[in-house]
């Protein structure tokens, strides 16, 4: 150390005393750099300094502390730090140095003037911090991030190509079992049209009747965008108006009064098969030999419950024909079953009463 | 009532058992087929041969989802009225490729019985009320 370097220690107070001992045994690297001598050496530092830098105290003093900077050192960041020097300013600014074996380092730095009594600036005091981990934290967790979008991204089109895929499924199995329903009911209708007249032929229809009930509930199934539920209000008026295409509506009529229910679509096809078996036996059988009357089907909910009525004002069901084989009761019957309801049939006199509940919610 | 000549019809679906039940239904409304195709090219070329009053024609033929250019090249000929039959409304274009409606499958006697009266109602120059129920207008129908 040279006499001027001790005079300016002195005058900073750092040759001794209790800042010299704290600032040298400080873990943060500092150094003071003379304002007043050519080329702003350095003519101070702490040993944390020395242990950042790699260099030796003898290899440091004396020097301007560009020394530090190498060929990855951001050139914009070096001018903004001269600038602030040359006006002194203090300044904060973060450069890519190299320690003494080579080895680069982000060392951010706050720069200090310090003026003397008079107020001319006689030295720049700077700490330092390593920011090297930092900044590797900060690359690793921008890879992260971009890594995590990326897969994000990647698994979001995933799923997006599934549901295409999948929603593509529906429509081709929506498509396919209408289609089929059309070939099966085509399929009994061509058979009943060579088949002669009677007791074959009548069921033959009556088969294609019942399919073409199921093919109503499931043209509704899927048309409304809710696949879950199943508007039973549209399907009774669709399936009744196939039925009243086939009566004599001077004679006969058909009424229907149906709150719009959304049942679950689980309890379209069996609610389907119900209506029109009923109301088909009504028409069928309620009004022997030109008799006149009307058929009234009702639907509403009670409570938990969906309470359906199918009333007529015929000839009853004692005296009403023997219905062939009792097909169409059975079946009522089983479904009412599997829809875990309960069913009563009724001699209204004059007609025919039938009393059906079935749970809403707690259906297959 | 005037008799007016029963209207010609050209069924273009690919499967022989709906074909056939369709032909027999028109026939027991009092309707005649001229024809049943279940290709597209069978179907184009017997429109130009036939020039039926009322193509109809179903979206999924033996060579795809080939129903919909069916439906515009019949419907180029002013007088053809096409109506889609099919289980597939959903690869009906916007402008329904020319057009008049749609019936949807599974269909019931009843509903092509009477979306054909109200398509030979229009035909006439008729203004009926509204659609039948089964039958789906196009936009400009």
């Amino acid at each position: 150390m040279t006499d001027d370097d001790r005079s300016a220690l002195d005058a900073f107070g750092l040759a001794d005393g209790i800042f010299a001992a704290a600032f040298s045994a400080s873990p943060t690297p500092m150094v003071v750099t003379d304002a007043r001598r050519p080329d702003n050496p350095i003519v101070w530092m702490n040993a944390a300094f020395l242990a950042l830098t790699g260099y030796a105290s003898e290899e440091l003093l004396g020097r301007n502390c560009r020394m530090l900077q190498g060929p990855d050192s951001d050139r914009d960041e070096i001018r903004r730090m001269r600038e602030a020097v040359a006006a002194a300013r203090p300044i904060e600014c973060e450069l890519f140095n190299y320690r003494k074996d080579g080895t680069p380092f982000w060392n951010a730095m706050t720069i200090a003037p310090v003026r003397d009594r008079s107020g001319a600036v006689a030295y720049f005091y700077a700490a330092q911090a390593d920011m090297t981990d930092k900044r590797r934290f900060e690359m690793a967790m921008r890879g992260t991030n971009d890594e995590l979008e990326r897969q994000v991204d990647a698994r979001t089109a995933d799923l997006q190509a599934a549901l295409q895929q999948k929603t593509a499924l529906l429509h081709e199995v929506d498509h396919r079992v209408k289609n089929n329903l059309q070939v099966i009911s085509s399929l009994m209708l061509l058979k009943a049209r060579r088949t002669p007249e009677g007791e074959a032929r009548d069921a033959l229809q009556g088969m294609a009747e019942r399919i073409g009930a199921l093919s109503t509930a499931h043209r509704m199934l899927y048309s409304a965008g809710d696949v879950s539920r199943f508007n039973l209000q549209e399907f009774a008026a669709d399936l009744l108006s196939d039925l009243s295409a086939g009566l004599d509506g001077e004679r006969t009529r058909l009424e229907a009064e149906v709150d719009p229910l959304a049942v679950s679509a689980a309890m379209a096809a069996p609610l389907a098969l119900m209506i029109h078996e009923l109301a088909t036996n009504a028409v069928r059988h309620a009004f022997p030999g030109g008799r006149a009357g009307r058929i009234a089907v009702t639907a509403r909910r009670d409570g938990e419950n969906l309470h359906i009525l199918i009333a007529d004002d015929g000839v009853g069901m004692e005296a009403g024909a023997v219905n062939p084989a009792g097909f169409g009761r059975n079946l009522v019957e089983m479904v009412v079953r599997q829809l875990r309801g309960t069913i009563l049939w009724e001699d209204a006199g004059p007609g025919t009463r039938v009393d059906i509940r079935v749970p809403l919610d707690g259906g297959p | 009532m005037t008799v007016a000549p029963a209207m010609r019809i050209l069924v273009v679906e690919d499967e022989v058992l709906i074909a056939l039940e369709l032909e027999y239904l028109l026939q027991d409304l009092g309707y005649v087929t001229v024809g049943v195709a279940g290709t597209s090219a069978e179907a184009i070329a017997l429109g130009r041969s036939t020039s039926p009053d009322v193509a109809l024609v179903d979206i999924h033929l033996i060579d795809g989802p080939t129903g919909v250019d069916v439906a515009r090249a019949l419907s180029a000929d002013a007088r053809t009225t096409v109506v889609f039959m099919t289980a597939n409304s959903k690869r009906i274009p916007e402008d329904f490729a020319g057009a008049f409606g749609v019936i949807a499958k599974p269909y019931s006697e009843r509903v092509v019985a009477s979306a054909l009266t109200y398509v030979a109602e229009r035909r006439a120059g008729g203004r009926p009320e509204a659609a039948p129920d089964g039958l789906s207008l196009a936009p400009t129908a």
